[in-house]
């Protein structure tokens, strides 16, 4: 066997030993994810939305202060951008306290 | 070494292929075992990839004329410079190259998310693990780099002299970065098709790469152009080849992509457009693979053994059917939450302007194709050239440049027309009198001309309607803040990174419409067989032709140049060497033309022929406005630069969310 052979058989080999070590150890019976929790999801969707709605109220501001949209227009849209974070709010309030609600107490 | 190269590859075509396999497995058992040996590969197959791309760049450095390869794009005389290009010279290197950026790409991926959502994750490395094994068995079993001659000659037979120049060395790789790139936000889209993951986390995840590869994109096509205009020796830049269109089309997706997606982001509407518009980005860059090397369209930047255009047809169909039908079956999930709020709003305006992207993409496509589609058919080979392309995509192209302007004057969400007046009014002026000024100044004969004189008045109201938007966010800010305005407007571009980098990017593509505009109308050329001493003017400049010059450059390069005064006004102004240049063993030399560039215009000089008695025929071309084109390229570049520069506040957004969510779902965010 030539060196160059010997050397294709340490990589194959090294790499056999590091992609195969994780398959024969206790982790079989650890999940790679918990279930899907419906709630995380949309907690998480809701965050975005929440944030994505500030944003926009901050655009909507910047807009007006640039003179790109009347006053009208803005209160209009102020307010609708404003209910829509309110009830963004109230939906995350609403997971936040059905969450502490289900939370297992610790016992002492 | 070659043996090591060659071996190596295969490892990395059977690391890729385990990944891939591994990476489903974990994720549809929910198998953590499975996920932590997956995720050992996607750096083993890089490691292989790059050791594999060392030993043939070794290969070209040390003149190995063994492989193939190398002597087929190399010699002993070629500059070091141009045998580090060589590498992707030929189709197998570029292959090899392609897989060599993939691999690159997927490892920053793999280090950038691999504990940040183990849902969508593990499908995104398998997708790019998955096109990196359709490579990887192209290299290994049809196009191998490595294949050897039995009985290596002594000098290889050398780089096509038309690749021997400095843009080719920079404007493929560019291209391929863009092209490779668009595989990042495609497999994080599949992957949130396959893990239902439907919200805009893909989109939020893969924004910086789709912005990267849209630059890379932009630029390759730029570069590209730049190295046609100095090497191809035809006084232009733009020729509607196949293969330029095949990197124009994904281009032109890609753009809709980035503008649509800031909808998803806003108002969580036009899901599936998304979906659609980033599949089909990489649909097209596979595509342009496919042309490139099919064999069926003949084209200066198709390869010499373009054999591989079935494989490619095949994946691209596989990719098409397979994303069409996961979009169909996850139809329910990419319903939007929302509507628009008015028609008349930035949103619809971003609207218009994908149709209009996708309109110039569309008939690109078909120009491109109809050849082929003509000769299957009838049997007749059809050439489409650029007056089809110029006929269809001018017009259309001049609705795109007026909603670059219209758009950053309408509000998001909902703009009245008492609101447009006034905010149109300033940009209007200013259009109306570039539209007054220039009338006497240009003529409006022809269909051509009365483009070119829409796209200058266009081109005004555009950058009246950005300036007028950086002039009002300066204003605001001084307004709000004692600030100078190079202060004020400093700090306003700065907070709104994404919204100012995005003009700036803007007013880059205002100066390329200019550039084309004014290059292709108002352009002149002349021809002339002269004795040394004789001259001719062309544009006020008068050109001399002094002497033929004869260097022997290297052993297998000779060069003729011939000396050209350029005089105005009576005075020397300039000296103009264009040249021919004969390669051993290459039937036709290559022209290297001579070119003084201006802000106003260009002197493009040919030496298109000579004789014994030292004359020569000179061909010379007024240009003007070309480097209005590059320098756009580079303000896009700085624009972009701008947009992408990472936002504190954004970050400290991201953390807060997943502190939050942390918080009341102790399990680790996945965002």
């Amino acid at each position: 066997m030539g060196f160059i052979h010997f050397l294709e058989l340490i990589l194959v080999i090294a790499i056999l030993l590091v992609v195969g070590i994780p398959l024969f150890g206790k982790l079989k019976l650890k999940k790679l994810v918990d279930p899907v929790d419906p709630a995380v999801d949309e907690y998480k969707h809701l965050l975005v939305r929440k944030e994505e709605t500030l944003i926009s109220i901050k655009e909507l501001e910047f807009d007006f202060n640039t003179g790109k949209i009347s006053e009208p227009d803005y209160n209009e849209l102020r307010h609708k951008l404003e209910m829509e974070a309110a009830e963004i709010m109230e939906q995350l309030d609403r997971l936040e306290q059905e969450r502490k609600k289900n939370k297992p107490q610790k016992t002492h | 070494m070659n043996d090591i190269g060659e071996f190596t590859l295969l490892v990395a075509l059977a690391t890729a292929l385990y990944g891939c396999v591994a990476y489903v497995m974990s994720a549809r058992g929910n198998r953590i075992d499975l996920y932590l040996s997956a995720d050992k590969t996607p750096f083993i197959v890089w490691a292989c990839i790059a050791i594999s791309s060392i030993c043939l760049w070794k290969a070209f450095l040390t003149d190995d004329f063994s492989l193939q390869y190398v002597w087929a794009y190399s010699n002993r005389e070629l500059d070091t410079f141009y045998k580090v290009s060589s590498f992707w010279g030929g189709q197998k290197g570029s292959l090899l190259f392609w897989t060599l950026l993939l691999s690159t790409y997927m490892l920053v991926v793999y280090f950038q998310n691999r504990s940040k959502n183990l849902r969508v994750v593990p499908y995104a490395m398998a997708i790019m693990l998955a096109i990196l094994v359709f490579f990887l068995f192209l290299i290994n079993f049809s196009t191998n780099p490595f294949e050897r001659i039995p009985l290596p000659p002594e000098d290889g037979r050398g780089l096509n002299p038309l690749l021997q120049n400095y843009w080719m060395v920079i404007h493929p790789p560019t291209l391929y970065l863009g092209y490779v790139g668009f595989t990042v936000p495609f497999a994080f889209a599949v992957a949130a098709l396959i893990s239902k993951n439907l919200d805009d986390g893909w989109i939020r995840m893969t924004r910086k790469w789709t912005l990267i590869s849209w630059f890379f994109l932009c630029m390759g096509n730029l570069f590209g152009a730049s190295w046609a205009y100095v090497e191809l020796g035809w006084g232009g830049y733009w020729a509607w080849d196949p293969v330029e269109n095949a990197a124009f089309m994904p281009l032109l997706i890609a753009t809709a992509f980035l503008h649509s997606v800031m909808i998803q982001e806003k108002k969580d509407m036009m899901k599936v457009w998304n979906m659609s518009l980033i599949l089909l980005t990489f649909a097209m860059t596979i595509f342009g693979t496919f042309i490139t090397r099919s064999g069926l369209i003949q084209s200066v930047h198709t390869f010499d053994e373009a054999t591989l255009g079935y494989y490619f047809l095949a994946f691209l169909f596989v990719i098409i059917v397979a994303c069409v039908a996961l979009i169909i079956l996850r139809l329910p999930l990419l319903k939007s939450a929302n509507e628009l709020d008015s028609f008349l709003s930035r949103e619809s305006s971003f609207l218009f302007n994908n149709l209009v992207l996708l309109g110039i993409a569309f008939a690109t496509f078909w120009g491109t194709i109809f050849p082929i589609i003509s000769e299957a058919v009838r049997g007749v080979k059809i050439t489409v050239g650029p007056p089809f392309y110029n006929q269809v995509n001018v017009p259309i192209g001049l609705a795109l440049l007026a909603l670059i302007g219209i758009g950053p004057v309408i509000a998001w969400r909902r703009a009245t027309l008492s609101n447009l007046k006034k905010n149109f009014l300033k940009p209007l002026i200013a259009a109306i009198v570039a539209a007054v000024v220039l009338y006497p100044f240009i003529p409006l004969g022809s269909r051509t001309e009365i483009y070119t004189y829409t796209t200058f008045v266009l081109c005004v109201f555009v950058l009246a309607s950005i300036g007028t938007e950086f002039y009002k966010g300066t204003v605001s800010r001084m307004g709000l803040h004692e600030e100078s305005v190079v202060g004020a407007l400093a700090t306003v571009t700065w907070r709104n990174k994404r919204r100012y980098g995005g003009y700036i990017v803007h007013i880059g593509v205002v100066l390329i419409f200019a550039g084309i505009a004014g290059s292709q109308a108002y352009g002149t050329h002349t021809e002339k067989h002269l004795q040394p001493g004789e001259s001719f003017e062309i544009r006020g400049y008068t050109i001399k032709y002094e002497k033929l010059i004869a260097v022997e450059a290297t052993n297998i390069k000779t060069r003729i140049i011939a000396q050209l005064a350029v005089e105005r006004d009576g005075r020397r102004y300039w000296t103009g060497h264009p040249e021919k240049e004969f390669y051993k063993g290459q039937n036709q030399p290559v022209s290297e033309v001579d070119v003084l560039s201006t802000w106003k215009e260009d002197l493009y000089m040919i030496l298109a022929d000579f004789r014994e008695d030292e004359s020569a025929t000179i061909k010379v071309y007024v240009n003007p406005m070309v480097s209005w084109m590059w320098t756009g390229g580079w303000i896009i570049a700085f624009g972009t630069m701008i947009s992408m520069w990472p936002d504190r506040l954004e970050q400290r957004r991201r953390l807060d969310r997943v502190r939050k969510q942390e918080q009341l779902f102790p399990a680790p965010a996945q965002e």
